[in-house]
């Protein structure tokens, strides 16, 4: 890697980092998801600033190309990301669908309650048994 | 009409599940109330865009719904808790398209009055041993023996809606009942949160009217779904709040 990509992936992890700090700042990121961005903007700083781990980890690998390590990782942390996403998007389908249900037993048990106090006013001809 | 000697405790309601069933719904409810004048009825409207809603109104029957098509096991859940809420004692599951006999209601609550069981599972190949023909009939013979080996009960027909649930059951499926093609993957989680279960043989009968909402591509999704739930339910942790 020549020096001006190594300043040139510094700048972008550095950027990377602000972006989500600044993001969180302004509440258009919860803390609890900005972590694993906070976490690979580090890492990108790492390896970007420390170029010889880049190499030690390519010669462990039997990488030839060292940069492509860098790809590795980058792909690494988006694949680790879009798997949270599921897990996140999971446990909102999860959250959900409990609400659609509780508000559907909340309005008929409103819509009998109705019935009950006033049953001329009502649309419903229901007249529940005790 | 001879129905088990309930205690006086004794709450039962009728579930449901409806998408797009406005034509079958009237004659469902009244075979319904003339075998069990004495079960409450509540239908879950499942985002049915067929006047399912206008014929609810003129039915005179509790009714659930919501806008956009979720599922049966969204509309069983949503179902049981409003059982929970409104303490009924027990539920029985009937479908919407008449395929499911009100004279059967009685077998399938006797169990659940006598505390023997406390989910009843209506088997239509039960007690006839009517050979189930065709590509469809063979799956179901092999579901049917897998889940029979996972959970290490007899169970005959695994895909079958009809059933009936005491208070403990309710409270349980409120919260955990599947969703998507929900019945096999039903008789996983019951055995593998150790509720008492026990089958009762039902008639078997066409729909009434209308289409099945099965397709092609609904049966592979189904089958891949219900392959996971397989491999995962048995081996996921057991639900906690059971012990109350």
């Amino acid at each position: 890697m020549t020096d001006r990509v190594q300043i040139a992936a510094l700048a972008a992890s550095i950027l990377l980092l602000l972006l989500v700090l600044e993001l969180v700042r302004r509440r258009h990121l919860a803390e609890e998801y900005s972590t694993l961005w906070i976490l690979s903007a580090l890492g990108l700083m790492a390896v970007s600033w420390r170029r010889d781990l880049l190499d030690t980890a390519a010669r462990w690998l039997g990488v030839y190309y060292p940069p492509a390590v860098l790809l590795l990782v980058v792909i690494l942390i988006v694949f680790t990301a879009s798997l949270s996403f599921s897990v996140i998007l999971s446990r909102h389908q999860r959250q959900i669908d409990r609400l659609i249900e509780e508000t559907a037993v909340m309005s008929a048990e409103l819509r009998e309650l109705r019935s009950e106090r006033e049953p001329r006013a009502s649309n419903s001809p229901l007249q529940l048994r005790r | 009409m001879t129905s088990a000697a309930f205690t006086p405790s004794f709450r039962g309601l009728i579930i449901i599940p409806a998408h797009n069933e406005a034509a079958n719904l009237p004659a469902v409810i009244a075979d319904l109330r003339q075998h069990r004048p004495d079960l409450e009825i509540l239908v879950v409207d499942d985002g049915s865009a067929d006047g399912t809603a206008a014929v609810l109104e003129q039915l005179n029957v509790r009714w659930l719904r919501w806008v956009e098509r979720r599922g049966v096991g969204a509309a069983i859940r949503a179902g049981l808790r409003y059982a929970m809420r409104s303490r009924f004692t027990a539920v029985v599951r009937v479908d919407a398209d008449g395929q499911h006999d009100a004279r059967d209601i009685d077998r399938l609550l006797a169990p659940i009055a006598d505390g023997s069981a406390e989910v009843v599972l209506g088997s239509r190949y039960g007690a006839t041993s009517e050979a189930r023909a065709g590509t469809v009939g063979a799956a179901q013979r092999m579901l049917a023996a897998f889940i029979s080996l996972v959970t290490r009960n007899s169970v005959t027909d695994p895909t079958c809606g009809f059933c009936a649930l005491g208070s403990r059951a309710i409270r349980l499926l409120a919260e955990h009942h599947p969703d998507g093609y929900p019945e096999p993957e039903l008789h996983l989680f019951l055995s593998r949160n150790a509720v008492a279960l026990t089958e009762v043989p039902v008639r078997a009968r066409g729909r009434l009217s209308g289409r099945t909402s099965l397709t092609p591509a609904r049966v592979v999704a189904a089958s891949a779904r219900v392959l996971l739930a397989l491999l995962i339910v048995p081996v996921r942790p057991a639900v906690e709040s059971l012990h109350d």
